[in-house]
């Protein structure tokens, strides 16, 4: 069903992807952005997997020879590390109208972009990267801006669902090494 | 102006909302407060090898904390003594020698000044080295693994700075055989608040638990959360020499899992409780593990397995940088349980510590009216009702819904900003301890 063409076996950027797939793929992360948007939240948790793992690696500052150790590994530093359950019980808290850094609750948009698709390892999933630009204004007048790029798994989903995918994994990697923010209680 | 002498009444529990927001304060707090305090460099851990370094802050100043080739920490303000560049721009690596990369000037692991660029030509001989290197950090002490630094030689020995206090660190400190050790990174994030309101509510604020973190269980079980009643719940807490501690007593050494305790730590506990009680005792097992500070900035959760310093920013914002701490000979499998369970609960993301942060950008937004820094804010809790030695436990405590530690926090924080001496900041200390109560029977039974 789907088709991927890699151009080159060699080690390149460029991916190109079939209109339909690449189209599937885009309506489906606007339409995750939308739920979020809308804080239609426990709707958003339906769209990953029970198997997803969710994780918000740490990110220092390093020099050039030890830039493979800017992005923390998994035993390292992370931000959030969740399994569904813990992901699901965010989405309890913050629905639950007395979690008080998100009651009253902030307000965000997000901009996805640069969405890029390649077959993932296993047969039938995707690997999409896209990048991020969220926007979150909170009360009177706080604001943030996170920034950074998603790396995602998508798993065919039942189409009964309403979604072509599920989401398996979402890793993400802000841009900023110091969370210029006091929460991240925004999901990316 | 402000009056300094009237800032804080730590007797009748009071203080003058402009220890929050007041920009001479807060100049004035750099140098008399941080700059004659001990302040938290580094864990052994995060300095594995020869020149392994890390870049740190003592309050504003940035310093870089390096592992030598004797094994020993040194630090020195990362700081060049030529223009003032920023010698070392990583956050951490392992290095030979630090280049400052705007004129070139090297320095060794200690900070010495060990090379400079066209020497004989532009200096032609007139430059000192020795004289030159970066300003070192003149003491520093390792307390189990913990480095800590001071500008100052009047502040008292870590350990006698410590006082009391060692009993409560040594909970977590001296806890295992092996020892702990650090996860690698520091999680590093902005509040927009002053430091204070941090470091003293985690030296010594039970109260505001259950209502701020109301939401946090929630996010760790899809159990119904069932509240024990806090008028039956037993706790205590410290207060000496600015530092605090506190928290809820346990009936037994070891906990059974539950939505904060998980099933590896719980094993774990099993395996290790004889060796745990001969290194700290029955009494610190079960009435020792929760919210610290040791003054002015460096504060942990032990049950929690969370440790941060509170870095200044300015009168009104703070820099969280945290860490989780590990048995360093537990297994993976516990390793990475703890590692989540400090992440997923105190973290920027954390389902609690994002409540505290806004509660305190909360309190700094509404201290821009003149009225709101003219008001006075209230920390009596408890006030009179302390005692000395209750229930095994050393120095002053107090009901763990009680402010003695942030009644000790401020008296020491004010006493240091007014510029008291030390000698005379710890006379005062030792006579006002002496004349509170020994522990009544009673009390030590009710704590048991
Ligand atoms: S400022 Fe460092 S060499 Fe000139
Ligand atoms: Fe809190």
């Amino acid at each position: 069903m789907t088709t991927v063409d890699q151009p080159t076996p060699v080690l390149s950027a460029f991916r190109n992807t079939d209109l339909q797939t690449q189209h599937t793929v885009e309506q489906f992360l606007y339409a995750e952005a939308e739920l979020l948007d809308d804080y239609r939240f426990d709707e958003w948790i339906d769209l990953f997997t029970d198997d997803v793992t969710y994780w918000i690696p740490n990110r220092e500052t390093r020099p050039i020879r030890e830039r493979h150790l800017e992005v923390a590994a998994q035993d390292e530093a992370a931000i959030i590390l969740d399994d569904k359950f813990f992901l699901k019980g965010r989405v309890r808290r913050i629905t639950s109208g007395i979690s008080w850094s998100e009651e009253p609750p902030s307000r965000a948009r997000r901009l996805i972009t640069n969405i890029r698709v390649q077959p993932a390892a296993k047969p039938g999933e995707l690997d999409v990267r896209s990048n991020f630009y969220v926007y979150r204004s909170r009360l009177e007048r706080h604001q943030d801006w996170f920034v950074g790029q998603r790396f995602d798994v998508l798993r065919p989903a039942d189409p009964a669902s309403g979604y072509p995918f599920q989401i398996a994994n979402r890793k993400i990697v802000l841009e900023q090494t110091t969370i210029l923010a006091p929460s991240l209680t925004t999901f990316l | 102006m402000v009056d300094l002498n009237e800032l804080v009444d730590s007797d009748r529990g009071r203080v003058d909302p402009r220890i929050y927001t007041d920009p001479g304060v807060y100049e004035r707090e750099l140098e008399f407060v941080f700059g004659r305090s001990w302040l938290f460099l580094a864990h052994d851990s995060q300095l594995p090898k020869t020149g392994s370094f890390i870049q740190t802050y003592m309050a504003e100043d940035p310093v870089l904390v390096v592992r030598q080739r004797d094994g020993s920490v040194k630090a020195f303000l990362n700081q060049c003594r030529h223009r003032g560049m920023r010698i070392c721009r990583a956050d951490a690596g392992v290095s030979k020698t630090f280049t400052c990369t705007y004129h070139g000037w090297a320095y060794d692991l200690e900070g010495n000044l060990i090379n400079v660029p066209l020497e004989d030509r532009a200096y032609k001989g007139n430059l000192d080295r020795e004289a030159w290197g970066a300003l070192k950090v003149p003491r520093i002490a390792n307390y189990r693994g913990f480095y800590f630094g001071t500008w100052s030689d009047e502040t008292p020995d870590f350990e006698d700075y410590l006082g009391d206090m060692a009993f409560y660190f040594d909970a977590v400190a001296d806890r295992f055989d092996s020892g702990l050790e650090f996860t690698a990174g520091t999680t590093k994030w902005v509040i927009d608040c002053n430091w204070k309101f941090a470091a003293e509510q985690f030296g010594g604020d039970m109260y505001h638990t259950s209502i701020s973190h109301a939401s946090g269980p929630i996010a760790l079980t899809d159990q119904q959360v069932v509240r024990g009643d806090p008028n039956l719940v037993q706790g205590r807490q410290f207060g000496g020499d600015g530092h605090g501690s506190g928290g809820y007593i346990y009936p037994e050494r070891n906990m059974p899992p539950n939505f904060f305790r998980g099933q590896q730590e719980h094993e774990f506990t099993e395996d290790h409780l004889d060796e745990i009680e001969a290194r700290i005792g029955d009494t610190r097992m079960k009435k020792v593990n929760n919210h610290n500070t040791i003054f002015p900035n460096f504060s942990w959760l032990g049950f929690l397995w969370t440790m941060r310093v509170w870095h200044p920013r300015g009168p009104n914002q703070i820099e969280v940088w945290t860490w989780s701490f590990v048995p360093k000979d537990a297994t993976e499998a516990l390793k990475r349980e703890i590692r989540e369970k400090a992440q997923r609960t105190f973290s920027p993301a954390g389902v609690f510590e994002t409540d505290d942060g806004e509660n305190w950008t909360e309190v700094q937004q509404v201290l821009h009216g003149f009225k709101a820094r003219q008001n006075t804010f209230h920390v009596g809790m408890g006030l009179g009702h302390e005692e000395r030695n209750a229930g095994g436990l050393p120095g002053v405590t107090n009901d763990v819904f009680s402010e003695v530690a942030s009644r000790g926090f401020y008296r020491r924080w004010h006493d240091l900003l007014v510029g008291k001496s030390w000698k005379q900041i710890q006379k005062e200390e030792a006579a006002r301890v002496s004349a509170i109560p020994e522990s009544q029977p009673e009390l030590a039974e009710g704590a048991r």
